[in-house]
């Protein structure tokens, strides 16, 4: 059995090139964007790697908080995924929890409707949309940004929540329904508990779908009362004289929050996000 | 809790009872269906009828002109470009992703040392906005100053310094790479978890068997890992297709059209030159196509089932 033990070594070595090989490639670019932010202008242009440790800086940092706009665009952008991931939460966890547990006529239909939205063109959609939010008044405002959003958010987690909460024992409820209790107090005292892990990870979806759109907020917001992150850092980068360092500064604290919450749900992100897809038996 | 609350409180309590609980149940998915026939079905249907408008934000009248722009779209060549970019793309990225996804979800599954600390970062670059990792590759893709050329000069092939995205032949390659850069890692781990689900004793009676590593692949792990990769490659098609922030943020579908796509160019025609009617119709085109994608999906996942 010679071979068979040889075939796992090469299997492991093989293994071990692909690892390192993706750490370099998918991780690396984002360090190398953290490492500019702290790099001068000259720094940067010297076309070196490594430069004399006085060339490292704050000063990019200091700059996008004192001189730019982007405390403000920050703040929009908290506010914005906020008030999508409340909202969207309420409406598809109840939603879900009818679609799963409850009977209606044409179920199965509205369910297929439901995941077809996905192949909307977003493009085609945004045309009415502005139209909508320009005659409601709510241009430039954010309740029109998350009414957008809303549209980027709501298919998927519906379906996905849905999924999540098929695999939930029907038998939850049954005892519970016995004991007395209504639909709500079921859905809350019983289902959320237990479907806590896969909420958590519809709140992180729908957070970082808002919180990283660009189409909705390009065309709704107009200044920057409702500008966000990706609209600095899109105009930013597409200035005549790149400051590489402050726009580098500005990704980093982009992706920041971002990486944070995703650590926390990190676990149990592929679980929760293909729930739609994977029927436990 | 004030008068009118509890007031409410009460008359909910009231009539709540006398529904039935399967028609609770359909209040519960009310709300959603409103907001989803609000803000989806309407602009649907109000997008298709102004494909069939001459509407444009500059002028105030909006006349009913039939298929006249889609007599326009089929004498425009840029169209027929963006359409060509548009299907290579999304063919490209999805089959590369699948392909890449299994290679990553096969290294994960070896258990290595360390594997565990991996697989909790690999999804990172999957979480971070778009317009980041847009900002993170033209960043490297600057001629002198970016990490590409630097690392290029430095194994003697500093000849091919340039600004990669505004190069006419790597541009649209480039957009490919920050597609699989997002997502190749999500499938990889999306691949794991099916293939962590498949019985290890088929593996064992297969080699025993004397199956060889592509017959086990073939006949064990990719059966058992077909209905995620059928999910996954459904939704990054209409993902990919749809997507319009990569090339917009990357190169705005430059240079000279060489990277525009069908989402770019109606954007372009829906908030650069205002013309509402011609970029709805080609949002509908986009639709269309995705629908006979979506049939033949649903054809797939019903022949599965039975």
């Amino acid at each position: 059995m010679q071979s068979l033990s040889r075939r796992r070594a090469q299997n492991a070595v093989l293994a071990y090139v692909v690892v390192i090989a993706s750490t370099i490639f998918f991780i690396l670019p984002m360090l190398w964007i953290a490492y500019t932010s702290f790099r001068t202008q000259a720094s940067i242009f010297s076309g070196a790697v490594l430069s004399p440790l006085s060339e490292y800086t704050l000063q990019n940092y200091e700059t996008i908080f004192s001189v730019t706009d982007f405390p403000q665009y920050f703040w929009n952008s908290i506010q914005i995924g906020a008030i999508v991931t409340l909202f969207s939460l309420v409406v598809s966890i109840i939603g879900a929890y009818g679609l799963s547990r409850f009977s209606l006529p044409g179920k199965n239909a509205l369910i297929i409707g439901i995941f077809s939205t996905q192949m909307f063109p977003q493009v085609l959609l945004i045309i009415p949309m502005y139209l909508v939010v320009v005659n409601l008044q709510l241009l430039d405002q954010v309740v029109g940004v998350v009414l957008g959003q809303l549209i980027l958010v709501l298919p998927f987690q519906i379906w996905m929540l849905k999924g999540y909460f098929d695999n939930l024992p029907p038998d939850l409820d049954d005892a519970a329904r016995i004991d007395g209790t209504n639909i709500l107090q079921r859905l809350l005292y019983v289902i959320l508990p237990v479907a806590a892990p896969g909420i958590a990870v519809a709140a992180f979806f729908s957070f970082v779908v808002s919180w990283g759109d660009y189409l909705i907020v390009s065309i709704i917001s107009q200044s920057e009362r409702t500008a966000t992150v990706t609209l600095i850092m899109q105009r930013l980068s597409a200035s005549l004289l790149i400051r590489w360092g402050q726009v580098a500064a500005v990704a980093v604290l982009t992706i920041v929050p971002t990486i944070i919450l995703f650590s926390i749900v990190q676990r149990r992100l592929v679980e929760g996000l293909t729930a739609g897809a994977v029927r436990e038996e | 809790m004030n008068v009118s609350e509890s007031k409410a409180v009460a008359r909910r309590a009231r009539w709540l009872p006398t529904l039935k609980e399967d028609q609770q149940g359909r209040l519960l998915i009310l709300p959603a269906v409103i907001i989803m026939a609000i803000f989806t079905v309407y602009p649907l249907l109000a997008g298709l009828w102004t494909a069939l408008t001459d509407q444009n934000l500059l002028r105030n009248e909006v006349n009913f002109v039939g298929l006249a722009n889609f007599q326009r779209m089929v004498a425009d060549p840029v169209f027929w470009q963006t359409l060509e970019h548009s299907i290579v793309l999304t063919t490209v990225v999805v089959a590369l992703q699948v392909v890449l996804g299994l290679i990553l979800a096969w290294a994960m599954q070896q258990n290595l040392p360390g594997i565990g600390l991996f697989k909790s970062f690999v999804m990172a670059s999957w979480v971070i906005p778009v317009a980041a990792t847009v900002t993170i590759f033209k960043f490297m893709a600057q001629p002198d100053i970016g990490f590409i050329n630097i690392l290029l000069k430095a194994i003697g092939l500093g000849s091919f310094n340039r600004y990669w995205f505004g190069d006419l032949t790597f541009a649209l390659p480039f957009i490919m790479l920050l597609h699989l850069w997002r997502n190749v890692p999500f499938y990889g781990i999306a691949f794991l978890a099916a293939m962590n689900a498949i019985p290890k004793n088929y593996y064992e009676a297969a080699e025993i068997d004397g199956a060889g590593a592509w017959a086990r692949f073939r006949h064990i792990t990719l059966p058992g890992i077909r209905s995620m990769m059928v999910v996954m490659v459904t939704i990054h098609v209409l993902w990919t297709f749809n997507n319009f922030d990569f090339v917009w943020l990357a190169t705005g579908g430059g240079p000279v059209n060489t990277t525009e796509v069908l989402p770019t160019y109606v954007y372009r025609q829906s908030w650069s030159n205002y013309d509402l009617g011609y970029a709805a119709s080609m949002g509908t085109v986009m639709l269309v196509i995705l629908m006979i994608y979506f049939i033949i999906y649903l054809r797939i996942t019903e022949r599965q089932a039975a």
